[in-house]
């Protein structure tokens, strides 16, 4: 009896301490019941179990973004330089294609906001914007009104620009709602904040630390792809395009939290779908040295086919594949002169 | 700063030294004297004089991991599971609430993360940098709380200074140590631990979650504080 006692007045005093707002109980009255109190008292600073996890979570995001920085860092001086014989003058390995309407109006937005600067417009028959290409700091976007084979498909880019909050407040005054305004809050370590554009593209416009703004620097726009089975998108990219993944996060339950993908010298980013980031199945612009090779290894690593390989009269060897996310990839060799 | 002595003792390796408990002990051996209060919380619990570094402390690989994460931030993951509990019980008991301890734990962290480059090894362990870096960010927080949510009627957050006592670190590696010893209770005694002490729920609520008597439960909450005063006492020998 006397042990069912103790634990009756182990729980008084655990009572006592839990409901109470002074920080220590009344004076136990012996030596037994007191050294078990003082243990229940530093139980209650006991740190939750999911909060550890939560936090640990998010430092392994925030270690994958700032390895993904110094990596794309890394692969884009003399590797782009030797590279770029297979790109078209002006585009890196990855560029977003975005297909929205009214394209020329989305092209204005990319001006005023991003300080974007308009290359090439190739009008359609009808009027609208067959093709069109805007560069953005060091990267580019290209841009259609699409058609009924190509139907309209924002995205979620990811943007490096100088002054983030500048930027930001540019696209909501050319009509872009808030996900949230820059801060350091963002597990990436970078300075961050999210917009909505009235096109439906989704834009993340950050700063890295000790970024400075350079041709052969980080790249001012990487594509992210909000995936679900995410982690299924890692093999598919190396496979079919000779990707390598770097620094991917996963979740305990194998979910990929953030990885970044290197092809050629470009990279873009994936996570697994979740909130607000839902899959938004898009378009990209991918330049490699052989696209024959890579158009059949795609097919091989469970893409289907779109268009095959042929010489397009802009000068590239182009065809083109669809994942099994409803993603389009462009495949491109540009020919030369 | 974590106060210590001006110089390493004779015949201490450096490796030595990185075991910040240790270390703790010898300045707390130095200057013993009567606990200074230190704040509402945490001052003066009685922890076992003799209490010294837990096997988790600090490692002779510690260095080995510091530069690796150093080298490669994925590699931070090692330093977080090694000083989580301890940083964490040092900001619990300097904070009024679990959800500002939270806070500024996860603030510390993502500071360590982006500061790594920052450290350099010169005989300051690693803990005592993250407790410095801790430190600091209590004192924001108080002050921004404080801006934010200004309650004149309320004592203050004893948020303290910067400065980290000798003491204060030994209540504070016991609560960490206690804090890693309730992961191997046994888990039904792991699971009354959480949802008394963390979810503070009532023994007839957890009786009723567990599908046990509120008896049942009492003895489990008795059971287990036990263990881990058995494991205390055996980790400080």
């Amino acid at each position: 009896m006397a042990k069912r006692s103790l634990a009756l007045q182990l729980d008084e005093v655990v009572q006592a301490m839990l409901v109470s707002l002074q920080p220590r109980p009344e004076r136990a009255p012996d030596r037994e019941l007191a050294s078990l109190a003082r243990v229940a008292r530093g139980l209650r600073d006991l740190p939750r179990e999911e909060f550890r996890a939560t936090l640990k979570s998010d430092l392994q995001r925030r270690a994958s973004m700032s390895e993904s920085t110094a990596a794309a860092k890394a692969g884009t001086g003399e590797e782009q330089a030797r590279a770029v014989h297979y790109m078209r003058p002006g585009l890196s390995a990855i560029t977003p294609y975005v297909i929205v309407r009214p394209a020329d109006r989305f092209i204005e937005f990319l001006k005023s906001a991003f300080g974007g600067v308009e290359r090439m417009r190739m009008p359609a028959p009808d009027g609208s914007i067959m093709h069109a290409e805007v560069a953005i700091g060091n990267g580019a976007i290209e841009v259609s009104d699409g058609n009924e084979q190509y139907p309209t498909a924002p995205q979620a880019i990811h943007l490096y620009v100088d002054d983030p909050d500048a930027t930001y407040a540019r696209t909501l005054q050319g009509g872009a709602s808030s996900f949230y305004a820059p801060t350091d809050e963002h597990p990436s370590g970078d300075r961050w904040g999210a917009v909505k554009d009235p096109f439906g593209n989704h834009w993340y416009i950050a700063k890295p630390r000790g970024w400075t703004p350079e041709p052969g620097g980080l790249r001012s726009v990487q594509p992210y792809l909000h995936l679900r089975e995410a982690h299924k998108m890692i093999p598919f990219l190396e496979a079919a395009f000779g990707a390598e993944a770097m620094g991917v996060h996963t979740s305990p339950q194998d979910a990929v939290l953030h990885a970044t993908i290197r092809i050629g010298n470009a990279t873009l980013e994936i996570d697994e779908a979740h909130g607000e980031n839902q899959p938004m199945p898009c378009h990209l612009h991918v330049y490699v040295p052989d696209t024959d090779a890579v158009y059949a290894q795609a097919l091989r690593a469970g893409a289907t086919s779109i268009e095959a390989p042929r010489n397009a009269p802009y000068g590239d060897r182009a065809a083109g594949v669809k994942d099994a996310w409803g993603n389009s990839w462009f495949i491109a060799t540009n020919l030369g002169k | 700063m974590l106060r210590r002595t001006d110089s390493k003792p004779q015949g201490y390796s450096s490796v030595t030294f990185l075991i910040l408990g240790s270390y703790i002990v010898k300045a707390t051996m130095a200057t013993r004297r009567p606990a200074r209060k230190l704040s509402a919380k945490g001052a003066g619990e009685g922890v076992p004089a003799e209490a010294r570094a837990s096997a988790a402390a600090g490692s002779p690989n510690e260095r080995v991991l510091v530069e690796a994460a150093q080298n490669d931030a994925a590699k931070f993951d090692a330093l977080y599971e090694l000083h989580f509990e301890r940083v964490y019980a040092f900001v619990a008991s300097r904070m009024r609430d679990r959800a500002s301890a939270e806070d500024v734990t996860s603030d510390v962290f993502h500071k360590a993360l982006a500061n790594l480059a920052s450290y350099e090894w010169r005989g300051v362990p690693f803990a005592a940098w993250l407790l410095r870096i801790a430190a600091n960010a209590i004192v924001d927080h108080t002050k921004r709380a404080a801006r934010e949510f200004p309650a004149p009627n309320d004592p203050p957050e004893p948020a303290g200074d910067a400065d980290v006592q000798a003491s204060e670190m030994r209540v504070i590696e016991h609560r960490a140590q206690l804090f890693r010893l309730v992961g191997q209770l046994p888990a039904v005694q792991k699971q009354v631990v959480y949802e008394r002490f963390v979810e503070q729920r009532s023994i007839k609520e957890i009786a009723r979650r567990l599908g046990k008597t509120e008896g049942a439960i009492k003895q489990l909450q008795l059971r287990a504080v036990q263990n881990l005063r058995a494991q205390m006492e055996g980790s400080h020998g």
